[in-house]
């Protein structure tokens, strides 16, 4: 579309639109892994049964008194129903009295 | 995987998400948009994919170990976010040369010129809508910004659209931003395109090509409007490549697809638009995501069941590893969509044929081996955990999944016939066809009514050709 009466000089206006989401504070982080209970999410993708495996031994090796909830507790968190199985996550962590959470995995 | 890190740490858990080499700028740049810019990240050095297990272990121990003890008992310290401009700012001074420089430099093109959104324009696209110019459509991942009216006549002159396709470019965004849709899934690695089929009237008010050269450019309508899209997908949702938009091989846009309703209605065969709840000659958007297909040409017969073997096997080829989403995984998600021609459809219906009997007819002959799906799928693919005669006796997919224990047996890649989507278009004296793959729930089937302004038909210029 030409607008002649610009005369070739334009004044564009910003594309994109106002950001909706604040920052929010992440939650506190632990003193130590020393004797908490961490859950393992998974989205049933890339080799995460391996890699939770291997860090289960690595961490259960540095604290002994680690425990760790799997991931066939919790289901697959990246599905075709992955809004309603993140809106179950809080009350399931908390129901197993979880400490920490890794997530996997992002390939 | 980073939207349930956040989802637990807004519960109050401490998180450390598992993070391939190749997606840690996507990490980063995502985790802004869910409010949680410093979220810990644990590096996997690599791809997983192309690891031995020995080779897997070592990286863990040696890298991702030392990460996740540290995501989960420290965090890093952000800065405040820098200032951006106010949603009406005008962020470009100059001629057309200029305004298009600084445009690209701050991330607002594609790569080709773009029309100046100034005030003028814009105003005369906001012409087109009874909704005011702040009313916001939806709030898109992986930026969560507002997706208002005004954004959308920004874009819309920048894609090189007519004010008079600003009622589409509405519902095109309201389908984006529906839920169902899933938009943040956008920039996946499988660099899926999303296609947009119309229906209704407005495809010869505005001179839509609905005939030969469908998908391709070449008609200020189809083509601009397809170029519209992922303009609003960068600027508003947030994908850039490198950063966002993981795509491993994208595509350029898709043109609108705009399917023949004429032929639809003369062999009373519902369109797209039907297809998803809505009645023959209103003006509907349907918008899905399609990570493949491909044409076929000259699909020969004179009978139904000479013409479709052929369609049905290019359905069951080109949605190959598409078959996750056929699983519990997918949840049954997956659409495939084959374009047939008029001749086609005309082929079919004098055989007395109804769409839903072809949709059932491919339902029945678009199948592989049992042996063939798991190979795919366990194999080949990402999913070494998950099994199909679990997934059938858990009651995740249907029974008929596992209608017996024999490998051999021919399993279907969709759960019922009304999965297989037919579009109709084309040259309509050509047989040939198109099948798309489809990326399921990372891109749904959703359809948006096309809503016009009061004086719609006074305004409406007579068609005028595009490059025919």
């Amino acid at each position: 579309m030409s607008e002649p009466q610009h005369n070739g000089w334009f004044e564009a206006l910003w594309p994109r639109g106002a950001l909706q989401q604040k920052k929010l504070n992440l939650a506190p982080r632990l003193e130590s892994l020393k004797g908490k209970k961490v859950a393992q999410l998974w989205d049933d993708l890339f080799k995460g049964d391996v890699v939770f495996e291997i860090l289960e031994q690595g961490l259960r090796q540095r604290f002994p008194d680690i425990e760790f909830v799997s991931w066939r507790e919790f289901g697959n968190t990246h599905g075709a129903d992955e809004k309603e199985a993140l809106k179950r996550l809080p009350d399931k962590l908390r129901e197993l009295g979880v400490d920490a959470v890794i997530s996997g995995m992002a390939c | 995987m980073l939207r349930a890190s956040a989802a637990c740490e807004k519960a109050g858990f401490p998180t450390s998400s598992l993070t391939c080499e190749g997606f840690f700028k996507q990490g980063k740049a995502t985790s802004i948009g869910l409010g949680f810019p410093n979220i810990g990240l644990a590096l996997v050095p690599g791809h997983i994919g192309t690891k031995s297990t020995e080779q897997l272990r070592q990286d863990i121990l040696h890298t991702t170990l030392d990460e996740v003890i540290k995501n989960l008992t420290s965090f890093d310290q952000v800065g405040q976010a820098s200032q951006e401009p106010h949603p009406k700012a005008v962020v470009a001074r100059g001629d057309f040369f200029a305004i298009n420089e600084q445009f690209y430099a701050s991330g607002y093109t594609d790569g080709l010129p773009i029309v100046p959104p100034t005030q003028t324009l814009i105003d005369a696209f906001l012409s087109y809508t009874e909704l005011e110019a702040d009313e916001v459509l939806g709030v898109m991942l992986p930026d969560k910004r507002a997706a208002t009216v005004w954004s959308v006549a920004v874009n819309g002159v920048m894609a090189g659209c007519k004010p008079q396709y600003m009622p589409i470019l509405i519902a095109l965004v309201q389908a984006m931003a529906d839920p169902s849709y899933g938009v943040e899934h956008s920039g996946n690695t499988p660099g899926a395109d999303t296609l947009i089929i119309l229906n209704g009237p407005i495809i010869k008010e505005l001179a839509f090509n609905d005939q030969q050269g469908a998908l391709r450019d070449g008609f200020m309508p189809n083509t601009s409007i397809g170029r519209f899209f992922r303009l609003y997908l960068r600027n508003v949702a947030g994908f850039h490549l490198h950063k966002t938009d993981k795509a491993t091989f994208g595509n350029t846009w898709r043109v609108v697809l705009a399917e023949n309703e004429e032929v639809l209605a003369e062999i009373d065969w519902p369109t797209i638009g039907m297809d998803m709840g809505f009645a023959r000659g209103e003006n509907v958007l349907t918008i899905a995501r399609y990570s493949g297909g491909g044409s076929l040409s000259s699909v020969s017969g004179s009978t139904p069941e000479q013409l479709l073997p052929y369609l049905a096997d290019s359905i069951e080829r080109f949605n190959n590893w598409q078959i996750t989403f056929t699983t519990s995984h997918g949840n049954g998600t997956l659409r495939p969509l084959a374009v047939i021609t008029p001749i086609l459809a005309r082929s079919l219906a004098n055989a007395g044929w109804s769409k839903l009997r072809v949709q059932e007819w491919l339902f029945e002959h678009a199948r592989r081996p049992a042996w063939e799906f798991e190979r795919q799928l366990k194999e080949w693919n990402i999913r070494g955990t998950w099994d199909l005669t679990k997934d059938a006796k858990e009651g995740k997919i249907p029974a008929l999944f596992l209608e017996s224990e024999d490998p051999n047996r021919l399993v279907p890649i969709v759960w019922k016939p009304s999965d297989l989507m037919i579009a109709v278009g084309g040259d309509p004296l050509r047989n040939n066809a198109y099948v798309f793959a489809h990326n399921a729930f990372l891109g749904f089937p959703t359809a948006k009514k096309i809503l016009l302004p009061k004086n719609w038909s006074e305004r409406v210029r007579s068609p005028s050709q595009g490059s025919a």
